[in-house]
């Protein structure tokens, strides 16, 4: 069912008779400061001396530099420097580490050397009194290089790949049973190769960062999903001590991945900074984005499937080409979904990497999950027409209590019940299972189905949280809000703790100097700030019950502790609830300002021996114009098992943004490289597609909403990713379904499917 | 990389007659109506003008009449405008569907019929509908005024035949006794440069189809310019085969694989388009199949 719930209600809990406000559908704490215009960006600090920093970029895609040539630029008035090679401040070397906070987006720093790996690479940048000034400067410039051989088409570099052997720790290829032998014996054989092209994250906001220095302190607003891998990044490679840097985010328009780990630009105007010693404002046109700040890099998936003719899977190959740059050796891991879901005695699952002149590619929403499931779940697809099942039956028969990866339970998984929930609200049942026999108006109609999933990921977070003597309330945390709801669910942990509203705390994130948190990626923010949150709270009731009982004027003077708690805005006695006392009142009369709990929470062994992760069953109906090609999707719906939400109202647009992202995926989006050059063509909205307003059909989500307490102390999974996880295989599947035309290579466009109408 | 504004000279006109002279007296320079097309290859940094006439305040070139037997749109005329217009509802309903299908609301609050045609792209969405009413362009410059033909005007990938310094005054419209239809394809539902765009109009007289006059055809995205499919109106008018006009179609036009389509694809939905028409508003081929 959807949730139409537009006041704020929290549910009553009948124990404690106290208002549940983790899981009520508030309206976003930072709604209003977006739609008024108030909340300030990355961009949107308006400093005094502001200079303006745009990058000069290579033409070429490979080869070195020989010179820039700057006269012309440096004679404009209101010009201020051209930072180059040849005067750029030496960098540091750095860990560039995951573990320890000190990851680089791209494994080499800018400006010092000649080296050109790819088109659109910074090579300089101009800095002026006006971004028209720089602009100008920056056109003025002329770029002179010694061009080499570029590596710019897959095919041809494949000699030249390598085979990675391991992903993240895990040693590469994963391998069980015997797949050769399983596959040669097995009853039903399946082949197919799936293709996925290059995707930018294109966020409606730009890369941006306005460098300020304060004597040796540096503050950076920086639009990033990590606050303190920045922190961390720029101090070490400046060479100065972490706590001279501070890195504000407070408000992120959209990520994806690409806002992960600190590329170049941000250096670039640090440097620039450091030298006028004016505050540097550096903001990338759409077109640099399509260059420098990471893709989703291409896939080629050759997948090879055995099942018994009831359909029980007994092999699966599954081998995934895919490409990186020459700076790192980036993996989009399509395989993961194949090794994780479904029980299969004989698997296995490889990669090949080639190495392209282009940009150093990085996560994307589901990096990995969503190509592979593209693949996978269509190959299930076309098993089943096949075996002559219903699609979900095939999923069900291959599904087990144990993680196949791990061979471990799972520490909760609600699968089966995303199904079932998804194909009752769906109508799945009303679907003819023949394919080109439902039409409507004109149109030929598909439904069709696949399932989603993402791993239970968690890190390290910390967060402080402060009552204030005037009965309100602060968390405090260096995570960072990129859109998806976070100022607004850690207030709900804390009021949920504290037992006052969440409408009398603040969330403040952002910011570098708050308590550490880990990067707004891999869906962990919700499970890894989450509990240091409620645990930060829960200190902070502790502190002022301390405080309490030691203070002869209390009415709590003296009494246990254990039988003092939190309710209703008071603290109050077990055992005589006539016994209370105000929070503001307790700080008040002890002339405290305010009595804070901090909490640095560290993924703890209750989950050891389990598999954690999140599951879904997700739905597409599509409409196909018989004579144009032309696809549409009209339905969606997905029902996902991601352990408690925290608000209902956040989680669903969550849920729903990645699933009208999967559309895009689906029928849309595609980077097109000019092959000549390596520079991107699609390097604008006008010609990178992504959908509007009139592609996104009724779409549904819902949850299962049962918390997974064996991974943290609130049973929370987060969901930032797996609502795109299933989308482009269940409208490919739908499109069949419609049309009996199978298409294996993203995006389906009218032209893929005109072919065969 | 992004022409910088500052480097622009932006010039006022205060009359029409201002206008013409400021045409005449600037050589090179652009006369500039809602920007929208301007403004983004300013951006690209693909224009190299750097002088520009804006004629956005000169009201008098935004009326919509009637005058005598045909209707008058003028060049700064917003698909706002035209949308919400009962004479362009009455007169010629398929330019208030292109128009809808332009842009967004913004786009269609400051882009001009006037600017797609000076702009001049082959996908330009109002074209096909101008070349299917066999519209006539109103020019205008200090040496007075002139008509042309619209299925006249393009003489090639953005080239037209107004002198440099003429501007467009308006488009004069004729009566289409026929029924109009048009249809955009793109790859997402809106805000696309269409793939293919069509427009047609036909007599609902079954004798008068026969005259290749009352049948016009008009496709863009499908060669350098908008282009009027002369010799498929003549076939489907002399025997009304569809097979064999949809063979005739594909020898008129030639279109060619970009970022957006196929030209295969361009092709076959071309024929399917006109076959797609032909079947829905053709007495004559709901008869005979
Ligand atoms: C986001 C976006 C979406 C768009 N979507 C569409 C779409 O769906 N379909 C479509 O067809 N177009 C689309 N366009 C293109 C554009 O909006 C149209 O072509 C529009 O009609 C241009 O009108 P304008 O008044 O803005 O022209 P301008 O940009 O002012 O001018 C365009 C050209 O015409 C010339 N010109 C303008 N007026 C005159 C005149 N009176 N006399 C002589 N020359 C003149 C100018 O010199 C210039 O060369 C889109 C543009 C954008 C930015």
């Amino acid at each position: 069912m959807t949730l139409k719930i537009n006041e704020p209600k929290a549910k009553e809990s009948t124990m404690a008779k106290a208002v549940q406000w983790i899981g009520a559908p508030l309206d976003r704490a930072d709604g209003e400061l977006k739609t008024t215009g108030k909340a300030r960006y990355a961009a949107d600090f308006p400093l005094e001396r502001m200079v303006y920093g745009v990058p000069i970029v290579s033409p070429a895609a490979s080869g070195s530099l020989i010179k820039l040539e700057v006269e012309a630029a440096e004679k404009l008035p209101g010009v201020l420097f051209i930072l180059t090679h040849e005067n750029a401040k030496k960098i540091f070397p750095i860990q560039n580490d995951f573990g320890t906070a000190t990851k680089l987006a791209e494994g080499r720093f800018p400006l010092q050397d000649k080296k050109i790996y790819y088109a659109g690479q910074y090579v300089g940048l101009a800095a002026a009194e006006t971004l028209e000034i720089a602009q100008e400067a920056a056109r003025l410039i002329k770029v002179i290089c010694k061009e080499e051989r570029s590596a710019l088409d897959s095919e041809e570099e494949l000699p030249y790949s390598y085979f990675p052997d391991n992903n993240w720790g895990t040693p590469l290829p994963v391998i069980r049973g015997n797949f050769e032998k399983a596959f040669s014996n097995t009853e039903v054989q399946l082949k197919a190769v799936y293709t996925t092209p290059v995707e930018h994250h294109n966020p409606m906001e730009p890369h941006a960062c306005t460098a300020v220095w304060d004597g040796d302190n540096l503050i950076l607003y920086e639009s990033t999903q990590w606050v303190v891998g920045a922190r961390n990044v720029v101090a070490d490679a400046l060479g100065l001590p972490r706590e001279k840097v501070r890195i504000i985010s407070h408000f992120v328009g959209g990520g994806f991945g690409c806002k992960g780990f600190v590329w170049p630009h941000t250096l670039l105007a640090a440097m620039t900074a450091m030298h006028l010693k004016r505050p540097v404002k550096v903001v990338l046109s759409r077109s640099q984005m399509a260059a420098g700040v990471g893709h989703r890099p291409a896939t080629h998936q050759e997948l090879s499937i055995g099942s018994s003719k009831q359909g029980k899977l007994t092999a699966i190959k599954h081998h995934t080409i895919t490409q990186t740059s020459f700076l790192d050796d980036f993996l989009e891991a399509a395989g993961g979904p194949t090794q994780s879901i479904y029980s299969c005695p004989n698997l296995l699952v490889s990669y090949q990497v080639v190495r392209l002149n282009h940009g150093t590619p990085t996560f994307m929403r589901a990096p990995g999950e969503c190509t592979g499931l593209f693949a996978l779940e269509s190959l299930l697809d076309e098993l089943s027409y096949t075996l002559n099942l219903d699609p979900i039956e095939l999923r069900l028969n291959n599904l087990s209590d144990k993680s196949p990866e791990e061979e471990l339970p799972w520490s909760n998984s609600h699968i089966k019940e995303c199904y079932e929930l998804g194909s009752k609200i769906f109508g799945w049942k009303e679907r003819n299972p023949k394919p080109k026999t439902m039409k409507r108006k004109g149109f030929l109609v598909g439904l069709g189905m696949a399932t989603a999933m993402f791993p239970g990921v968690r890190s390290p977070g910390a967060a402080k949280v402060k009552i204030l003597s005037d009965g309100t309330a602060e968390v405090l945390s260096a995570t960072q809000d990129l859109g998806t709801g976070t100022y607004t669910t850690m207030k709900q942990i804390a009021a949920e703790v504290l037992r006052i509203s969440p409408h009398r705390i603040v969330s403040k994130l952002g910011d570098s100097s708050y308590p550490p948190a880990p990067v707004s990626g891999g869906s962990m923010t919700s499970a890894s700030v989450g509990p240091a949150v409620k645990s930060a709270a829960e200190k902070a009731i502790e502190a002022l019950i301390h405080i309490s009982i030691k203070d002869s004027s209390s009415c709590l003077y003296h009494l246990p502790l254990e039988k003092i708690h939190a309710a209703d805005g008071k603290l109050v006695y077990q055992d005589d609830p006539s016994k209370t006392e105000i929070f503001e009142e307790i700080l008040k009369r002890n002339n405290l300002s305010h009595i804070e709990g901090e909490s640095f929470v560290k993924p703890d062994n209750s989950a050891e021996g389990y598999t954690v992760q999140s599951h879904g069953a997700q739905f597409a109906e599509v409409e196909v114009h018989p004579l144009l090609g032309q696809i549409r999707v009209t339905r969606m719906v997905g029902v996902f098992d991601v352990g408690r939400i925290l608000n209902q109202k956040t989680a669903r647009s969550q849920a729903i943004g990645g699933m009208i992202m999967g559309i895009g995926m689906a029928l849309h989006e595609k980077t097109v490289y000019d092959p000549r050059t390596g520079r991107v063509v699609t390097d604008n909205l006008c010609d990178y597609l992504i959908p509007v307003m009139a592609d996104s059909p009724a779409v549904e989500a819902d949850f299962i909403d049962k918390p997974d307490p064996r991974f943290n102390s609130l049973g929370v999974r987060g969901l930032g990713e797996i609502g795109i996880t299933g989308v482009a295989a269940a409208t490919a599947n739908a499109v069949y379904h419609a049309t009996g035309i199978r298409i294996r290579d993203l995006p389906i466009t009218p032209d893929k499917l005109l072919k065969w109408l | 990389m992004r022409a910088a504004l500052s480097t622009l000279k932006f010039l006022e006109a205060g009359s029409l007659s201002h206008a013409f002279k400021i045409m005449k007296t600037h050589p090179g320079i652009m006369p500039t109506a809602g920007c929208t097309d301007i403004y983004v290859s300013l951006n690209f940094g693909t224009l190299k003008v750097r002088e520009f006439l804006n004629l956005w305040g000169l009201s008098e070139l935004r009326k919509i009449q009637m005058k005598g037997d045909y209707l008058s749109i003028g060049s700064l005329a917003t698909y706002t405008q035209i949308i919400h217009s009962d004479s362009v509802k009455k007169w010629i309903p398929m330019l208030i569907q292109a128009s809808s299908s332009i842009g967004g609301m913004q786009i269609q609050n400051r882009g001009t019929l006037g600017g797609n045609i000076g702009n001049g792209s082959p996908a330009g969405d109002t074209l096909p509908v101008l070349a299917a009413a066999e519209a006539v362009v109103v020019l205008g410059s200090t040496e007075g005024i002139r008509r042309i033909s619209f299925n006249m005007f393009y003489t090639g990938y953005r080239k037209n035949a107004m002198n440099p310094e003429e501007l467009i005054l308006s488009v004069e419209i004729p009566r289409i006794k026929s029924q109009q239809w048009y249809r955009k394809v793109g790859t997402r539902a809106a805000q696309a440069i269409s793939k293919i765009v069509m427009a047609a109009v036909l007599s609902k007289d079954p004798e008068e189809q026969q005259d290749p006059r009352r049948i016009r055809i008009a496709f863009g995205s499908l060669a350098p310019t908008v282009i009027r499919a002369f010799r498929t109106e003549t076939a489907l008018a002399e025997n009304g085969n569809i097979t064999e006009a949809q063979k005739t179609l594909l020898s008129e036009i030639q279109p060619i694989d970009d970022i957006r389509s196929t030209a295969l694809y361009r092709q076959t939905v071309a024929a399917n388009l006109l076959a797609e028409w032909w079947g829905k508003v053709s007495p004559r081929s709901l008869i005979k199949s």
